[in-house]
């Protein structure tokens, strides 16, 4: 399989003591981290740049007029991570490469349901493609998977296209209400959503559905006694 | 007629009494009428507006493509205009009120209703049918009430009451709340309460007065003259009124100068009036009382002896469509609305291509929308100062607003948006009051309910028409900036009617005098 090359580029020195870029990555690739000096630093005779991982040192590093690189493969979830060059001197300096999976957003607000209805969560993740999706539904601190084939009455998981996912929640009840998490799986590893249920009664909405129309019930008793009242006097004129 | 007048006078005393305190009420159940008419423009619009925060709502839950769901919001706003033929017919059988009543009843008969809804066929007869027909009763009722209860401040009236839908824009974000809270169909649910709040005020739509007895139109006639006593003008006015000779030819001459009411009279084979007497009486500034007393006046001349002929007009009316009026104010309304409807779709939009953030958008939509509201008012008050007729403002506003919109190609900053924003709000909410008093003026009070009925008609295909084409204008082309034109050449093109009217009057004439 051949891969495109990636290259990722920081400017050590420039902003404060450390930098920091985000790479996120869909799935395996080969990949070119390089941190370069900023002018400023341009007197150092011998200027001494380290790359790690974590703790461990990375050793091969091409090192060019005033840019240190590495070349990495990553092709499974051991090979993300934080990947740190440092410049040493009086200060530290250093620059923070993350290479992570894609994130899966969620839904801030929750999905309001009604007892005994459907609710359908969905959950999409369109830059990247997942190549499996996985729905979890929290009891208490655990979070158990959704088989949608054993319980086929009450859950149905639909992928509406290679992006998107639906998890269809049929006969509501207060039970149902709570944390649902969506899982993409992703060549390089997992990553979640979390989507909150909120389940009704239909009471909830019910009270101020009658109270407003108590309130036009009173108006129009108001307006038909006024207009007897206009009228009686009227007669009496 | 000595003694007849000194009976009269005797009558007077009790008379006046009544008729003062009749005249406050009339006052205020017109001001009843217009509360009502801008509770439906709030509500109505609110709801049009709102529906496309329930559109996402519908569309994740009940299923369907963006296209089937938009297809609600398409049905419930054009049968908004499509179903004012229809209501007409029910409205001159029924009277306002009751078809008010109606409307009420369908709106939140059909809120009810969708809460059930479990697919978007179900959803475009509950949402679409339902509300559609109830805001088209709703609007038609109100609106052609208003015009028989205002008579001289009509303009500003409408105005008022249109100004109503500039407070829609609470209506959105209380909508969301609602939905964040309660769901959609529990928004819905409070939707239906809501909008039932619009029986009690469609019980303010209190008939007028049926036709007083033959004996009594007398005293209304004495009545009306008596009190117009510090008014030489109209004394003169009651003096001369007798001859049944006096020419309809007269007072259809005076067509051009004066408020459409008078044409009411065309119709009528008895006129023994004179109508330049009436046309004094109207053009002072004066409150609903005096429009009032005028129209005692005048429906009290209508019952005299000579040639009278009950209003048989026939149930479905379609002589709006063979009168050239009609066709010139239908063909300017078209167009306007085209000319409205489409920037604001798409002026958003607009934005957001040129990089403004949407939160920087939603201040240009309000903006216009107070902005909107305000001058519609200015426009209502200054229509009803009778400076010229109220169809050279209608005019002068939709050629500015034309020039404006082919202008905002050229606005890309924020700021010029902004601009074009107030620009276009301004000329907007000035057209916009006018366009039920310019259809008085040019038809008058008693046949305005079939007029109306099919002037909404014909809006309503526009208004079908008017979003998808700027949408096919949009993919076409790939950029907002044809919508913008589009709208422009539109507003342009309205006004071109108007200048026909002189001669179509001058038609309508000839043929009456046939």
């Amino acid at each position: 399989k051949k891969f495109h090359k990636q290259f990722y580029k920081l400017l050590l020195g420039v902003s404060g003591t450390s930098m920091e870029k985000n790479i996120t990555l869909g799935s395996a690739a080969r990949i070119e981290l390089s941190c370069k000096l900023d002018n400023k630093y341009s007197h150092l005779k011998s200027p001494q740049v380290t790359w790690k991982r974590g703790n461990e040192t990375i050793g091969h590093i091409s090192k060019t007029k005033n840019s240190w690189s590495i070349q990495l493969k990553i092709l499974d979830n051991s090979n993300l991570g934080s990947y740190s060059c440092t410049l040493k001197g009086e200060e530290e300096i250093s620059a923070v490469f993350n290479l992570q999976v894609p994130k899966i957003g969620g839904k801030e607000k929750p999905i309001v349901s009604y007892e005994g209805d459907t609710a359908v969560m969905i959950c999409e993740s369109l830059d990247y493609t997942p190549i499996a999706w996985t729905w979890y539904m929290t009891n208490g601190s655990e979070q158990i998977a959704i088989n949608d084939s054993l319980l086929a009455d009450k859950y149905a998981i639909n992928r509406i296209s290679a992006n998107v996912t639906h998890l269809k929640i049929l006969k509501l009840t207060k039970e149902d209400d709570g944390v649902y998490w969506c899982e993409a799986a992703f060549e390089l590893g997992k990553s979640k959503g979390k989507l909150k249920l909120k389940v009704l009664s239909f009471m909830v909405p019910l009270k101020p559905f009658l109270a407003i129309v108590a309130e036009a019930v009173i108006l129009v008793t108001i307006v038909f006694l006024y207009e007897i009242y206009s009228k009686k006097k009227e007669k009496h004129a | 007629s000595f003694p007849g007048e000194r009976k009269e006078e005797e009558l007077e005393a009790p008379a006046g009494e009544k008729s003062s305190g009749m005249e406050a009420a009339a006052g205020g159940w017109a001001w009843g009428v217009v509360f009502h008419f801008f509770l439906v423009n709030v509500l109505v619009m609110g709801m049009l507006k709102t529906f496309g925060i329930f559109f996402v709502a519908f569309q994740e839950e009940v299923g369907g493509s963006s296209e089937q769901v938009s297809w609600i919001g398409s049905i419930m706003s054009s049968l908004r205009f499509l179903g004012a033929p229809l209501v007409a017919v029910v409205c001159r059988r029924l009277g306002e009120r009751p078809t008010s009543i109606i409307g009420a009843g369908l709106v939140g008969g059909g809120c009810l209703l969708s809460t059930q809804a479990t697919s978007v066929p179900f959803l475009c007869v509950s949402m679409g049918l339902l509300l559609g027909m109830g805001f088209a009763c709703l609007y038609q009722a109100a609106a052609v009430m208003t015009a028989k209860r205002c008579r001289t401040r009509l303009a500003f009236s409408n105005a008022i009451a249109r100004s109503g839908m500039g407070l829609t824009f609470l209506i959105a974000p209380f909508t969301q709340l609602l939905i964040d809270f309660y769901g959609w169909q529990g928004t819905l649910l409070i939707f239906g309460g809501i909008m039932l709040n619009l029986v009690p005020s469609s019980m303010l739509l209190r008939p007028l007065r049926a036709r007083p007895p033959q004996r009594s139109s007398a005293k209304n006639r004495a009545r009306g003259c008596l009190m117009a006593k510090e008014d030489p003008e109209t004394l003169d006015g009651c003096l001369d009124e007798t001859s049944p000779g006096e020419t309809q030819l007269r007072s259809a001459q005076d067509l051009p100068t004066t408020e459409g009411v008078m044409t009411v009279h065309g119709r009528d084979v008895s006129g023994p009036v004179n109508m330049s007497a009436l046309e004094g009486f109207e053009k002072r500034p004066m409150d609903n009382r005096s429009s009032e007393i005028a129209t005692e006046a005048k429906r009290s001349y209508k019952s005299l002896p000579a040639t009278e002929k009950e209003n048989s007009q026939p149930l479905l009316d379609f002589s709006p469509l063979k009168d050239p009026v009609f066709g010139i104010f239908t063909w300017s309304f078209l167009f306007s609305h085209l000319a409205y409807f489409v920037p604001i779709f798409h002026l958003v939009a607009r934005a957001r291509t040129l990089g403004i953030s949407s939160m920087d958008a939603s201040y240009l939509i309000s903006v216009a929308g107070i902005t909107e509201t305000l001058s519609q008012l200015l426009s209502g008050w200054v229509a009803d100062q009778n400076w010229t007729k109220k169809y050279h403002y209608h005019v002068a506003y939709l050629v500015l607003g034309g020039v404006t919109n082919l202008l905002c190609p050229l606005a890309t900053t924020f700021p010029l948006l902004m601009t074009y924003a107030v620009a276009f709000a301004v000329f907007c909410g000035g057209f916009m009051a006018l366009v039920l008093p310019v259809l008085v003026d040019l038809v008058g009070v008693q046949k305005l309910h079939s007029y109306l009925g099919f002037a909404a008609f014909f809006a309503g295909i526009a208004a079908i028409g008017g979003p998808p084409l700027a949408g096919w204008l949009y993919d076409y082309t790939q950029t907002y900036v044809c919508s913008f034109l589009f709208a422009g050449a539109c507003a342009l093109i309205s006004p071109i009617s108007f200048f026909f009217e002189p001669s179509a009057q001058k038609w309508k004439l000839k043929k009456a005098n046939l």
